[in-house]
């Protein structure tokens, strides 16, 4: 069997180039179909490498400290945050939308880029996925907190209530928000947990303990890799993602209106769709490149996780950081063109108003540090992908602050204005999410297929009979 | 895994079989291989592949799947769900006004719509699928040859099924075998006991015996009767630490949770109320008055009522009441000494007498009779029932009441007094004003002589007496 890759280094070959007439190699290292299995199913088979321990470790006890600030939260109040007259829509609502952006990475992969046929989403599409529920989850947590009395949060859902006899309502942003993004969670594990399956069934096989064997056996339902089974399966996947596809561009659009059918100058808007989309776009590619670079070092992935996977991401994050960067010339524009003297006033107060460090450090960080990934060599390094990666995901953290923060602490009324300061739970309640977001990442690298293996076979399979020429795009095509 | 799904007898000994498996490196060689199969005929047939490949349909001769007609009954259904849940539960069931918005379906029912469509849909694709590939199955014939487990690796496996009418051992051996395989063996029956393991068995019945429990108790609650309160999850606003009107408190001094106004101040919506117009006396004049009457208006006022409440029993005809005057009752009591209104302030003409001859006759004469002598209906029947408990409503034919300003009249019945209610929530001061012109009249028929009817008018008047 192939042991290719672990002897082999990954930065002597550069797979970014395309060469005119021909197409440079999505996967390196004359990969074959067994190949291809084992470099995945390392990951799980073989005793994970120190550093899995220490990073687990470091978040899992991240990920209890936050469940016990959620447990003292309820217990105490939401007063232990900084949310406090005029700004009721502090952190929790920012951090929110965050990793709600983040989550739209994945399952645009796995559904816009397979409907337009990128073949590179094979390689990467099932770690993006896990990405985006773990970041949906993080997502979900806290608008369930902030409802106050967080274990009525039930009655967000449309249930018969005995007690209460009333239904939800229908014509606010808020309750559509419940319905985007429980569909968009739903969805999306079914889509991440469909894909799966066959790889699952590889981990089946190749298992040696019984128990094992059992285990993923029960979760790839007895899965054989019959061609009658390929053929729904391949349907099944095909309308996933068609249905998939305007779910992505829904979510955020919801999360936008949000704020848009609001009245509040600054949130009144109706680029906010597009904008928040391409926002979350933008912010979720960062966050795959952030997780992937390490994930491809650790486990040896670089063959499967080419330099060109994440050069194409890169792009990718600099088109939306464009868009972006454009939606906030739009906002300035529209401001000055509406001649609405609130309008107005909003965009110079983000500007140059209390909160300009904030607006500061967002632009720099989504307009300005994506721009560099011009540069081949910056978008081919994986050192300075991270870096700007990391730079994408502060800057749109600080754009959901500057939306929300800046229009509510200085709205219609000057004899309410305020300035929000955060407290210490705020900054400890974000900064353990990303406990909870790593360590089920780190979970999932370590029990679950982390590389679609049945769907880079497929793209194997076409590549190396590309004579037959256009038809051999894709494994999916029929 | 290797448990299987037909239960056999133990003493068969000799394994079924099930048909002939070929293996093959190469995708092209199962194609090749797939497709002469199906020209020899055999419809049973089915290959297991790593991924899907391409072109095996038609090598194969499988037919397209029903599969996206049923996710589209499902989106439809996501979306007829959508519409009516919303229609019905905020426009019929639940119909509340919000923003105006609109009741029914309107745009903004479609973001829901939208996203019960895709759930619907998505949830039936996946569904869908398992259930048209007939899994979850944990048993298959085809797992009980180790070299299958390649089947999700790197090899290409094709399949022939003794279920097929054209099957016979020997003559499918022989053609697979011309397709030139890495390995044809035959599938057999999994001998491995189908049994599954007694904890697992024990530890499955453990989990339906617990997961009754619930049920059980649900059921028992259904059908029992119990005297003790409801059982609660969530107090959903059962219990409040807040206290109620009435209610007792350590809170303040006095012990009481309703509050009094505080002296000097007035409440939202009381300042028009400083208007003779409103109160029946002016209190502008209220200066003039010494300090002792002042702090008595203010008492009043404020809800207090110590004084005046009291002596006002009294005010019913003192001569047929069994009860001792109340001592507050002496003569010169503070309230008559209010700079009280002596004009009418409304227009005393034929429509206000018929509006106030209304409310007198809807409101007062129940008590104080039709006429005002006191003898209403309900005074009729509380005294035969009370049997000398009862105090007569006060008549407005005696001196006091007839000597009483017009403003005072007004006050009795803003403030009410003694028994008598305020009316002021049922009139309103105009209302009431008429009720005092009428009362007025009332008062003025019960003792006029002839001079006070008009010259021109006393002929009628003998024309009436006959």
């Amino acid at each position: 069997m192939a042991t290719i890759a672990s002897t082999f280094n990954p930065r002597e070959i550069d797979n970014t180039d395309d060469i005119p007439g021909r197409r440079a190699p999505l996967i390196t290292g004359n990969q074959t179909y067994g190949s291809v299995t084992d470099i995945v199913c390392r990951v799980a088979e073989e005793p994970q490498p120190m550093l899995w321990y220490i990073l687990f470790g470091f978040s899992s006890l991240t990920a209890i400290t936050f469940l016990g600030l959620i447990g003292f939260l309820i217990l105490t109040g939401v007063g232990i945050w900084g949310n406090m007259n005029p700004v009721f829509w502090a952190w929790p609502i920012v951090n929110f939308v965050f990793w709600v952006g983040i989550g739209h990475a994945g399952t645009l992969i796995s559904a816009i880029l397979f409907l337009f046929r990128q073949n590179w989403r094979t390689s990467i599409n099932r770690a993006a996925e896990a990405m985006t529920i773990f970041a949906v989850i993080c997502a979900g947590i806290y608008p369930g907190i902030h409802v106050g009395r967080a274990w009525l949060a039930f009655w967000l859902l449309p249930y018969p209530s005995l007690n209460l006899w009333m239904w939800p309502q229908f014509r606010s942003p808020l309750l559509w928000d419940v319905f985007a993004v429980g569909t968009y969670a739903s969805v999306s594990l079914v889509f991440w947990y469909m894909g799966m399956i066959p790889d699952l069934a590889t981990y089946r096989d190749r298992s040696k303990s019984p128990l094992r064997r059992m285990v993923y056996g029960v979760l790839c339902l007895g899965w054989t890799g019959s061609a009658r089974h390929w053929l729904r399966y391949e349907k099944a996947y095909t309308l996933l993602a068609a249905l998939a596809a305007p779910l992505v561009l829904s979510v955020h659009t919801v999360v936008s209106f949000d704020f848009a059918v609001s009245q509040v100058a600054g949130w009144h808007t109706t680029i906010f769709p597009p904008y928040f989309v391409a926002g979350a776009i933008f912010s979720g590619f960062a966050m795959v490149v952030t997780l992937l670079v390490p994930l491809r070092a650790i486990y040896k992935l670089e063959n499967l996780i080419t330099l060109r996977h994440l050069d194409n991401m890169n792009k990718i994050i600099l088109a939306t950081g464009s868009l972006v960067g454009l939606a906030y010339a739009t906002e300035f524009f529209m401001a000055w063109y509406s001649q609405n003297q609130y309008e107005g006033f909003t965009f110079m107060n983000r500007a140059f108003g209390p909160y300009w460090w904030a607006y500061w450090t967002m632009v720099t960080c989504n307009v300005i540090s994506p721009q560099l990934f011009w540069f081949k060599k910056l978008r081919t390094s994986t050192f300075w992908m991270v870096v700007i990666s990391i730079f994408v995901n502060i800057g749109m953290w600080f754009e959901r602050f500057v939306i929300t923060v800046t229009s509510l602490s200085r709205d219609f009324l000057p004899s309410s204005w305020g300035y929000f300061r955060p407290t210490l739970f705020d900054g400890l309640m974000f900064f353990g999410s990303f406990g909870v977001f790593l360590s089920l990442f780190l979970l999932f690298c370590r029990f679950l297929p982390t590389i679609a293996m049945s769907e880079v076979k497929g793209i194997l399979s076409a590549t190396a009979h590309s004579a037959h020429g256009h038809d051999a795009g894709h494994g999916h095509d029929h | 895994m290797s448990e299987h799904k037909p239960r056999k007898s133990p003493e068969k000994k000799m394994p079924k079989a099930f048909g002939w498996m070929a293996e093959y490196q190469d995708e092209n060689n199962l194609l090749v291989a797939a497709r002469k199969v199906r020209d020899a005929g055999y419809t049973k047939t089915d290959a297991f592949t790593p991924f899907p490949v391409h072109g095996i349909d038609e090598a194969l001769g499988i037919k397209p799947t029903v599969l996206p007609f049923i996710v589209l009954s499902a989106g439809l259904t996501g979306l007829a769900t959508a519409l009516l849940m919303q229609w019905w539960m905020n426009g019929v069931d639940y119909k509340y006004i919000i923003s105006g918005k609109p009741f029914g379906i309107t745009p903004a029912s479609i973001p829901v719509a939208f996203e019960l469509t895709v759930l619907f849909s998505a949830f039936t694709a996946f569904l869908g699928m398992i259930a048209l590939n007939n899994l979850p199955k944990f048993s298959n014939p085809v797992f009980t040859n180790p070299r299958f487990d390649r089947a999700t690796n790197d090899r290409f496996f094709l399949y022939v099924e003794a279920k097929d009418k054209y099957y016979n051992r020997e003559s499918v051996k022989e053609l697979l075998s011309g397709t030139h395989p890495d390995s044809l063996d035959e599938v057999i029956e999994d001998t491995t006991p189908s049994e599954l393991p007694r904890p697992i068995i024990l530890a499955a019945l453990l989990l339906v015996v617990a997961g009754l429990i619930p049920a059980m108790i649900i059921l028992n609650m259904r059908a029992g009767f119990s005297t003790s309160p409801r059982f609660h999850v969530f107090f959903d606003m059962d219990f409040q630490p807040k206290k109620k009107a009435q209610q007792p408190t350590t809170i303040f001094a006095d012990s009481r949770i309703m509050r009094p106004q505080v002296k000097g101040t007035i409440g939202r919506g009381q300042l028009d109320e400083q208007e003779p117009f409103y109160l029946g006396y002016d209190p502008a004049k209220m200066t003039a008055i010494d300090n002792k009457n002042l702090s008595v208006f203010v008492s009043t006022q404020a809800a207090k009522l110590p004084d005046t409440s009291a002596q006002t029993p009294a005010d019913g005809s003192p001569q047929t009441a069994p009860m001792t005057t109340p001592p507050a009752m002496a003569p010169g009591t503070p309230a008559l000494n209010l700079p009280w209104t002596e004009k009418l302030p409304i227009d005393a003409n034929e429509e206000t007498m018929a509006l106030g001859k209304l409310k007198f006759e809807t409101y007062c004469a129940a008590c104080h009779g039709y006429a005002g002598f006191g003898d209403g209906l309900v005074h009729k029947r509380a005294d035969s029932l009370a049997q000398g408990y009862w105090l007569r409503p006060t008549s407005m034919h005696i001196d006091r009441v007839r000597n009483q300003p017009v403003g005072q009249i007004f006050h009795t019945i803003t403030k009410g007094q003694g028994k008598m209610a305020s009316y002021a929530a049922s009139l309103n001061p105009k209302e009431r004003w008429a009720v005092v012109l009428y009362v007025k009249a009332l008062q003025k028929s019960r003792n006029a002589d002839i001079d006070d009817v008009p010259v021109d008018l006393r002929s009628k008047l003998d024309e009436v007496k006959k």
